[in-house]
């Protein structure tokens, strides 16, 4: 459709003057709704990237430390740093680094030397369906509790839900682990507790072992996602243009998905753009607790030994994540709710 | 404002409970009844007359291990507090007054500790800088400050684009004055409500890397570590974790009935109602006066009352 705008000549265009009005408005409203958050993102990865870069250069960690141990003359300590370039300036080694970050290799590990990229390769499986399948459960129950509750606002349903989840969302995530492990792997013995079986061992042992760290991990979603999305259903409900639905005889299901959910999803949709880094971050402690080798566990063993290009590949992925994530959100949210787009 | 909080019983039992856990973290070390480094060869042994809580793995004597944990757990999660209400409230409230460069670079500087996954930050700051509990607390702090310096910014910039501080300037009062009488009672409460919320977060999150073993040394006993030795364990002693567990959560929850108090105290609605409280009670004393001094009207005058009430 732009595209036709574009090309059609000046005297056929005439005619559609307004029509080519409309699309321009269009096309301007989506650009906006991406290049403002951009203004916002842009910066903050930059930020991010340079925090975590920092982060490295602070901690005094060098690769000479690691792979020569008490055996460092001055010369080999010299030779391994110009080997990964650590006799350059800042912001030289920085902006290199950046660079490594868009050919998607990480640098090389301090430990070994091998490619950050290789060593992470299949704990990407193990992270991001433990994440990716925490986040499912935290949006389907989040979105199926909030509505219930706001749907019965002031019963008994509304006031269950409210206490449950504000209950939840104060558990630390290892209570709500040792706790899920204490019932279901070692009481009822229903799950395994530990451990991950690649999908190609089949679904169901993949999808059982994955249910109780993600389950674990979306606790605290879930019970945001329900409180924000009942706060701003039961305030929709009560706008007039409901009440003016209502009188011209509209049916309830219309209501709901027409007016009420549309106006009143907004604060849930931000909170979960909020909540997505403590999803990952939590996965750190989710993964210690249930045994798995992903992310999480990969970042801390490196940060103990001292293997900073890979914490920090780690860091910058779910930073990446994180932004891809929100920017994602926040197109969602001016498509949904146009006035969101004037900052209102 | 500190009357208005006490006058609020759900303030009274937090700080009952907090008081508990003071106690428990002044003189936990003292109390512990057996070194909590010592092994002994009565592994995993249930809780008994000897070891009020068992003992784990190794022989330890839980309940030491638990009381000589206290104030490492505690007392860092205060310093935690402390931390994240100097970086994040100072620039919070220099961000209205100084130039709309600060104002724009802070701003972004508090995006992106909001986007930084937290806890794997944490994690990866505390064990690259030497992995000790002093990096930790830095670490969690300044990752917990932007909560602080939102807060802060939007109480400041509603006092100072106000028209009443205008009017004060216009009047000539000092700034000092102007802080005192009106800043003053507009800031502090929000940064009260904060530091109570951050309280509870802290505590949560230093236990977490207890719990990784980050930041700690595995025999120093603190509540992340024991829970994390008792998970190792859960086939034979599945009630272990709940001591450690319980002081958590007593903590944590202590924190945010606290923090829900100086809420309700703070805004209109609390006012209100610790008003209307105070009423009913004056009300009440007084139809239990005119009872007594009237002993045969009381069911005429007793029931109006419960429809006074909204």
């Amino acid at each position: 459709m732009t595209a036709s705008t574009i090309t059609t000549p000046r005297g056929i265009a005439q005619a559609a003057v307004p029509r080519e009005g409309i699309v321009w408005h269009r096309v301007r409203r989506v650009l906006v709704s991406i290049g403002r958050p951009l203004s916002i993102f842009v910066p903050v990865f930059f930020l991010g990237t340079l925090f975590t870069f920092l982060l490295g250069a602070l901690s005094g960690r060098s690769p000479a430390a690691l792979q020569l141990g008490d055996a460092a003359t001055p010369e080999a300590v010299a030779v391994i740093n110009q080997q990964y370039g650590l006799d350059r300036p800042f912001f030289v080694q920085y902006f290199d680094w950046l660079g490594t970050l868009f050919t998607g290799s990480f640098g090389n590990s301090w430990a070994n030397g091998v490619p950050v990229a290789t060593l992470l390769g299949d704990r990407a499986v193990v992270s991001l369906s433990v994440a990716g399948l925490a986040l499912v459960i935290g949006v389907v129950f989040g979105f199926l509790f909030g509505v219930l509750a706001a749907r019965f606002h002031t019963t008994w349903i509304d006031r269950a839900i409210t206490t449950g989840t504000t209950v939840f969302s104060v558990l630390p995530p290892f209570v709500v682990g040792i706790a899920l492990i204490a019932v279901f792997a070692v009481g009822l013995r229903w799950l395994p507790a530990v451990g991950f079986v690649p999908l190609q061992m089949g679904f169901w042992p993949w999808f059982s072992h994955l249910i109780l760290p993600a389950v674990a991990l979306s606790f605290d979603t879930v019970s945001d996602v329900a409180r924000q999305l009942r706060t701003g259903l039961v305030a929709a409900s009560r706008e007039n243009y409901v009440i003016g639905a209502q009188v011209r005889g509209l049916s309830p299901r219309r209501i709901f998905f027409g007016h009420v959910l549309r106006n009143g999803v907004a604060p849930a949709l931000s909170v979960l753009g909020l909540k997505f880094p403590a999803l990952l971050g939590g996965a750190v402690l989710i993964e210690a607790i249930f045994g798995l080798s992903g992310y999480g566990t990969f970042a801390a063993q490196s940060a103990v030994t001292g293997d900073v290009p890979s914490v920090q590949a780690v860091l910058v992925i779910s930073i990446v994540l994180v932004v891809v994530f929100n920017l994602l959100v926040n197109v969602g949210l001016n498509r949904l709710i146009p006035s969101a787009s004037r900052g209102v | 404002m500190v009357k208005t909080v006490l006058k609020l019983p759900s303030a009274r039992i937090a700080l009952a409970m907090l008081a508990f856990i003071l106690f428990l973290t002044l003189f936990g070390p003292l109390l512990a009844p057996y070194d909590p480094l010592e092994n002994t060869a009565l592994n995993l042994a249930p809780p008994s007359a000897a070891h009020w809580l068992g003992t784990d793995y190794l022989g330890r004597d839980v309940l030491s291990r638990i009381l000589a944990g206290a104030p490492l757990s505690v007392a860092s999660t205060g310093l935690v507090a402390a931390i994240a209400l100097v970086v994040g409230a100072i620039p919070g409230i220099l961000s209205v007054y100084l130039t709309s460069v600060f104002e724009w670079i802070s701003l972004r500087v508090v995006d992106t500790f909001i986007a930084l996954p937290f806890l794997v930050f944490a994690v990866a700051m505390t064990a690259l800088l030497g992995n000790g509990i002093t990096q930790a607390m830095i670490a969690v702090g300044l990752l917990v400050s932007p909560l602080f310096y939102r807060v802060a910014r939007s109480a400041t910039l509603s006092v100072a684009r106000s028209q009443y501080v205008e009017a004060a300037i216009l009047a000539g009062a000092t700034t000092g004055w102007i802080v005192r009488r009106h800043v003053w009672s507009k800031v502090l409460p929000p940064i009260a409500i904060s530091l109570a919320t951050t309280l509870g977060v802290g505590l949560v999150v230093i236990s977490s890397l207890q719990f990784l073993g980050i930041g700690v040394q595995p025999p120093t006993p603190t509540w992340g570590g024991i829970l994390a030795s008792d998970l190792g364990y859960l086939q034979q002693q599945p009630y272990a974790p709940v001591f450690p567990t319980a002081l958590i959560l007593i903590t944590v929850l202590a924190f945010n009935l606290l923090a829900d108090a100086i809420r309700d105290a703070a805004g209109e609605t609390g006012r209100a109602l610790i008003g209307s409280r105070a009423a009913k009670a004056s009300k009440a004393r007084r139809l239990a006066a005119a009872a007594q001094a009237a002993v045969s009207p009381v069911s005429t005058t007793a029931a109006p009352t419960p429809q006074e009430q909204p």
